[in-house]
């Protein structure tokens, strides 16, 4: 065990032993607690990029050489380490954390302890999902990061909340069971192979590299059950559409940093685990049904935009505006290409920062109309004009404008899908992959479904005729436009917005060797995709060892 | 037929001679000067500044009491000009090189695909020649020029700062559109153009049209960017690269970045990608079926409607073919170019009919903006870049002259526009400067020889013709049409002339209906001896112009007037086409005969031509080896034969390039004659057959009558708007109304809700069982026994 993986455990452990201070300690210092907490997972986070080898950024690093052995019976280990992609999703997690708990003075103002008890419970659930190299690990922690969640939404909450947070927790908590169930499965097919195949195999083992090989070993078949029961979990998590309804009501009865941290990170473990799991495991299966997938993408992309148009609650606009973003983001993942594969990395990292801000100005404007509803408010610019100002930035960040974010992202998506798949036709342009220029075609009309939404709602709340709620007073702790600490918020995360709109090079470099990996399933020098001289597809042990007695062996 | 198979042979061995030559200036690139990467970014800085005072002086400079925003992006966009003039003498005199200048890495992807290694490379990176030169000439100027002029019309205005930071960040993304050195910078930039359009058209948020038109123009904008997205993807996966100078070497050599060869004769990407690009156009530059935002626009302050919405950003469109325009050569039978012709014929002539009936003198200018457009469209489709190109110069100084002084008006009427409710204004102190710049726009808009505007449209109506039925088929049908809608022309920029500025003196101030904030005090304090009446039309006094205006409506007066110089003035690459040929010549808009025939030396007779795939009669077999060629079918998929003077188009069997300056100028004149005859005074104002003595009247509104419905349906826009209402927007929105119902009651209602309640309802259904009656239970004891012993008496069978 390296001496770097303190790094990574203590962003699990501080965090999660402040939230246990936090719950005993008194209601006055909860948020202090909680702020302290988060910045040090900042410093953390920060000290874990310090002593990254970016030059290797596609090798798991800062984690254990072999694990901590939990059950060692059954090959369960407590093992970490991160890459590239699962670093910059902690960055972003650690980044939006303190932001959250800032941006929660004034909206929550009693039972403190439990709020920021949670909230800070939350992050190294999010972090153990990014750093888990062992799959009971993974899962643990994917399924962890429910319990904080379904308590801020049920206790903190608006009108519905109830309904909404045990629809949300039933909803992924099926999800993510089938999810295991395919999982297992690998680690079973595992079990019956030949040991002699590869270092790992013929044993219970739960390391992901390992069960990696092992799927990529299934026939077809099987790879495909594998695939479709970890879609069913990873799926309703991202959401993809049709598992996507609990997410609007999630998204609107959450409070603020609830919806921040929801669309921030909690969706990305979802694409994250797809992009983990589903594209290396099933090589086959995916080529298989890559189609089928997107095509419920690109559904979810036009059905789900469309419905933002005609909403009347802001919120529950920009909860539909994550459906039918992350259909681009599921969209680059399923071309497999290097493009497309940057751009999904990227969206996930870009989606969180621009709908986490559009949900913290939501937030802001609530704070102080207790409303969201279009028939209540318009105009707001004349009122709030730095408040207005922000809502444009983001959602022009989300509209995917270029010199944004969001634009980076959303053009290397489609332009992976459109490249997918188009090896074919002459030039040198198209790469291997299972979708095409059709299917980039028809997403591409997301674009101008984004346009109309995002504009009518800037056209609602922020300008058009000014109109407040009936009998509006302003009073309470807040001005009438943005608070310096308000300001704050948005600027930090305006800022990034722009440095990666301008700069994605910051993060694509590092995500170039990952990737290669990825892809290099596919089309490297040695494809995992069947063929009939693949020997490992033959290498099952040929004995009648069925599951449960070899769990009687295992644990005698 | 021998013969002309002896001179098929005789071309194919011609051209396989110059196998590697281009169909247009391919420049190897070099690095330019660096300083040149600030023209982009200067601009950008003072909008930086100006947001910043927003949040930081919020009272103070924001508010327009100081002009200090103004001046602040007026001499950075000063700065970028004189950037832009000393790079372009020094590049003048290095023998106009194409620089690449690369301010950074933006997109930048590499990787290895299994066979090779694939990248994608987006930089910041600023591409300089003859063409973007050309276009940021005029951008930078006439941004300076329309900057001052917004410093006195805009002061007093709540949003001073917003305005001017929003006015920077435009020029920043203009030339950021036009200098961008890849595909990906040029989208950037038209984006860019987007949203400040977006935000200064929206910019009286209060009023709902200006929020919709806003909205409209941002959307409608966006239908053409994902045709211009997708035709960037699909070039990218033929050619490998997005970079011009890859591209462009790429498509000389007709390969892919890698060097493979590619057939542009069999490829469907060869037509595909002038498709896309062209839609991408269409949407920018307010062309037919995307034009309707344009007039919409103009709910804009005058002196955006001036700059973007006449000027550059509306001229993007041409710009973006223009650049491309190897890639619209690539198609042998020019699909794509065709369809920009007639779709710029057609834009032409539909938007002079709108323009005819409206009475709003900013809307007119509006749709006569979309007619140029049209005209300069139609110039690209008769393969004449430097036609359009020239065509977008002039356009740009006379019609920012026309908005400018449009802009004046309105200024000083308080918001009347109406040329019902305005006239006279020659006469009426402190208003000359504005007529007579007002005056020199129409003439040059009108077409009236020896003007600017009469040259750069005869350049493109006179290829209309030249061009050869063969290349582009109807284009002389096409010229006739565009000469008709140049009279249309002349008599609607004259029905301006004639109402507003000559005959009886008369005046009604409009409503302030663009109301700088009236609900606030002290907010006029500009001119604060009309404050008190400007809203009565009794003690109503217009205040004319000051300083700033009159500067800027002179030297965009004087500059129309001289635009017309550079057709006459040439260095002597291509003479008959003037100073922006030789600009275009060094740039990838230019295209030549690859057969090396030396239309460098002023040869502008030797013309692509694409293959034709009309076999024609043997009698074209005597002709010299050359025009047979071109007449007949042509050999190898990639020859492009050279079209010889013999078989150029004429008009009425004259040359085009001298018989149009009298045809052009006689239907200029006979549309301001008719224009004159309708609207104009008595006596000499009115070409002494005007006879209009009241405001409001004239010989026009008699004859209306007589037209039965038309009129009316132009002043509609031809139910244009609402057709599109009615087709696209009410479907789409009844589509979201049933895919919100969809996700309401069947995904979430009957699915999700339904799975979720059956184990809920399967328990309830047992729950009577349940019951804690002891009988019932031994009941069920005894039945379930006696299955359990049915079951295994049935198994042991």
């Amino acid at each position: 065990m390296g001496v770097l993986a303190v790094i990574l455990w203590s962003l699990i452990l501080i965090p999660a032993a402040a939230s246990v201070l936090i719950a005993m300690r008194t209601e006055k210092s909860a948020q202090t607690v909680a702020m302290i907490s988060s910045l040090i997972g900042v410093v953390l986070a920060l000290v874990a990029a310090a002593q990254f080898d970016w030059s290797n950024s596609g090798a798991m690093q800062l984690g254990t050489e072999s694990g901590i052995p939990l059950i060692p019976a059954l090959g369960v280990t407590l093992s970490t380490g991160v890459d590239a992609i699962a670093l910059w999703l902690i960055i972003l997690a650690a980044f939006l954390q303190p932001l959250m708990v800032w941006g929660s003075s004034t909206a929550i103002n009693e039972n403190k302890r439990s709020y920021y008890g949670w909230l800070t419970a939350l992050f190294p659930a999010m972090v153990g999902v990014f750093v888990a190299r062992d799959l009971i690990f993974f899962y643990a922690c994917f399924e962890l990061t429910l319990v904080p969640m379904y308590v801020l939404i049920s206790s903190f909450g608006s009108t519905n909340r109830k309904k909404a947070a045990t629809k949300f927790f039933l909803y992924t908590f099926t999800g993510s069971i089938i999810a295991l169930a395919g999982l297992v499965y690998v680690a079973v097919f595992n079990l019956n192979l030949d040991p002699a195949t590869f270092a790992g195999a013929g044993e219970w083992n739960f390391d992901i590299a390992v069960l990696q090989q092992a799927a990529q070993a299934m026939p077809l078949g099987q790879q495909g059950l594998v695939l479709f029961a970890m879609m069913a979990g990873f799926a309703v998590k991202v959401p993809l559409f049709p598992v996507h309804t609990w997410l609007p009501l999630a998204h609107t009865e959450a409070p603020t940093a609830g919806s921040v941290i929801l669309a921030g990170v909690l969706l990305k473990l979802g694409t994250y685990a797809i992009l983990r799991f589903v594209v290396p495991f099933a090589p086959d299966a995916v080529l298989e049904w890559a189609w089928l997938i997107a095509v419920f993408a690109i559904v979810g992309i036009v059905y789900a935009g469309l419905i933002c148009w005609v909403q009347r609650d802001v919120k529950k606009l920009v909860a539909y505006s994550s459906v039918s973003h992350l259909g681009f983001c599921i969209l680059g993942l399923f071309a497999l290409n290097m493009t497309g594969l940057q751009g999904s990395v990227l969206y996930m990292i870009n989606h969180g920062l621009s709908t986490g801000a559009l949900f913290f100005c939501i937030g802001m404007m609530y704070e102080r109309y207790h409303t969201r509803s279009f028939n209540d408010l318009g105009g707001l610019a004349r009122k709030m004009p730095i408040w207005a100002f922000f809502m444009g930035f983001f959602t022009m960040a989300s509209v995917g404008l270029p010199g944004l974010n969001g634009f980076v992202s959303e053009f290397l998506c489609l332009i992976g899908t459109f490249q997918s798949g188009a090896d074919g036709i002459d030039g040198i342009g198209g790469t291997f992959g299972p979708l095409g220029p059709w299917y980039a075609a028809i997403a591409g009309s997301g674009m101008i479904v984004a346009a109309i939404y995002l504009l009518f709602m800037m056209g609602k709340l922020v300008f058009g005729p000014f109109r407040e709620p009936d009998g509006y007073e302003h009073h309470g702790p807040l001005p009438e436009d943005l608070s310096p600490r308000e300001i704050g918020i948005c600027v930090a995360l305006a800022v990034p917005c722009l440095v990666l709109g301008l700069y994605p090079k910051l993060i694509t470099d590092s995500l170039e060797a990952p990737l290669q990996q990825t892809i290099d399933i596919y089309t490297g020098e040695d494809p995992a995709l069947a063929d009939a001289n693949n020997p490992m597809t033959v290498a099952l042990v040929p004995v009648d060892r069925t599951p449960s007695v070899l769990f009687e062996e295992a644990t005698r | 037929m021998q013969e002309l198979a002896s001179n098929l042979m005789n071309i194919t061995t011609l051209l396989g001679a110059s196998g590697g030559e281009s169909l247009f200036t391919y420049q190897e690139s070099s690095g330019g000067p660096g300083w040149l990467g600030l023209i982009p970014v200067l601009p950008a800085i003072a909008a930086l500044i100006c947001l910043l005072l927003l949040f930081l002086a919020r009272k103070g400079m924001a508010s327009g009491k100081s002009r200090g925003p103004a001046y602040l992006v007026l001499g950075f966009l000063a700065l970028s000009f004189i950037l832009t003039l000393s790079g372009f003498l020094m590049w003048n005199g290095q023998g106009k090189p194409a620089w690449i200048v690369t301010l950074f890495d933006w997109i930048n992807i590499t990787w290895n695909s299994g066979d090779g290694e694939q990248s994608l490379i987006a930089n910041f990176g600023f591409y300089f020649d003859g063409l973007s030169f050309l276009w940021m000439l005029f951008v930078t100027f006439l941004g300076s020029m329309i900057c001052l002029y917004a410093s006195e019309y805009m002061s007093g205005d709540k949003g001073y700062a917003r305005f001017f930071a929003a006015f920077g960040l435009f020029v920043a993304s203009m030339s950021c559109l036009v200098l961008g050195d890849n595909l990906v910078m040029l989208y950037l930039g038209w984006e860019g153009v987007g949203l400040c359009s977006y935000m200064l058209i929206g910019y009286f948020y209060t009023k709902p049209e200006a929020v919709a038109a806003a909205k409209k123009a941002f959307i409608v904008n966006r239908i053409g960017d994902l045709g211009l997205a997708l035709g960037l993807y699909l070039i990218y996966t033929t050619f490998g690269t997005v970079q011009y100078d890859e591209l462009f070497r790429a498509v000389a050599e007709r390969t892919d970045a890698a060097g493979s060869p590619l057939d542009f004769a069999t490829m469907w990407q060869s037509w595909a990608i002038p498709c896309l690009l062209m839609i991408g156009a269409f949407g920018k530059s307010a062309q037919f079926p995307l034009y309707v935002w344009l007039p919409d626009a103009m709910e804009g302050p005058t002196p955006v409607s001036a700059l973007i919405h006449a000027a550059t950003m509306v001229t993007a469109g041409v710009y973006m073919i223009a650049r491309m325009f190897p890639l619209f050569l690539m198609d042998p039978d020019l699909h794509a170019l065709h369809a920009v012709a007639w779709i710029g014929t057609f834009t032409a002539l539909l938007a002079a009919t709108i323009g005819m009936a409206q009475f709003d003198i900013k809307r007119i200018m509006a749709y006569s903006t979309v007619s140029q457009l049209g005209y300069m469209f139609a110039g690209l489709g008769f393969l004449t870049t430097t036609g359009g190109a020239y065509h977008v110069f002039t356009h740009a100084f006379f019609k920012a002259t026309l908005f400018l002084a449009c802009g004046a008006v309105m200024h000083g009427f308080a918001g009347q526009l109406d040329l019902r409710k305005l006239s006279g204004l020659w006469s009426q102190p402190g208003w000359r400067i504005t007529s007579v710049a007002m005056l020199v726009g129409c003439i040059n808009l009108a077409g009236l020889p020896l003007t600017a505007g009469y040259f750069s449209k005869d350049m493109i109506l006179a290829e209309a013709f030249y061009t050869p039925d063969s290349l582009i088929h109807f284009s002389g049908l096409m010229g006739w049409i565009l000469l008709f809608t140049a009279g249309l022309t002349a008599y609607y920029t004259f029905r301006v002339f004639f109402r507003v500025f000559v005959g009886p003196e008369h005046y009604e101030p409009g409503d302030e209906a663009y109301d700088h904030d009236s609900d606030e005090t002290g907010e006029e304090s500009h001119h604060p001896v009309e404050e008190h009446g400007d809203h009565h039309a009794d003690h109503f006094h217009p205040h004319p112009p000051g300083w700033a205006i009159n500067l800027v409506l002179s030297v965009l007066a004087i500059g129309s007037i001289l635009a017309a110089i550079p057709y006459f003035v040439s260095d002597g690459n291509d003479k008959s086409k003037g100073w922006v040929g030789d600009m275009l010549y060094s740039s990838s808009a230019f295209y030549k005969s690859p057969a090396g025939h030396a239309d460098k030396h002023g040869n502008e007779t030797a013309v692509l031509v694409p293959a034709d795939p009309v076999v024609l009669p043997a009698s074209f077999a005597d002709e010299p080896a050359a025009a047979g060629a071109a007449k007949g079918k042509v050999p190898a998929a990639d020859a492009w034969p050279v079209r010889d003077q013999v078989e150029a188009g004429s008009i009425l069997g004259m040359d085009p390039h001298k018989a149009m300056y009298y045809i052009s100028a006689v239907f200029g004149l006979i549309g301001i004659l008719i224009a004159a005859y309708l609207h104009g005074p008595k006596g000499p104002a009115g070409l002494f057959i005007g006879n209009r003595t009241q405001a409001a009247t004239s010989r026009a509104d008699a004859l209306l009558p007589k037209l039965g419905p038309l009129p009316r349906w132009a002043q509609n826009k031809w139910y244009v708007d609402e057709f599109y209402e009615a087709t696209i927007r009410l479907p789409l929105w009844v589509f979201a109304n049933i895919f919100h119902a969809i996700d309401k009651l069947l995904i979430d209602g009957a699915l999700v809700d339904g799975i979720s309640s059956l184990p809920k309802a399967f328990a309830r259904s047992i729950r009577p069982l349940q019951s804690g009656v002891l009988h019932s239970y031994a009941a069920g004891m005894a039945a379930g026994l006696g299955i359990i012993l049915l079951v295994v008496w049935v198994f042991s069978l």
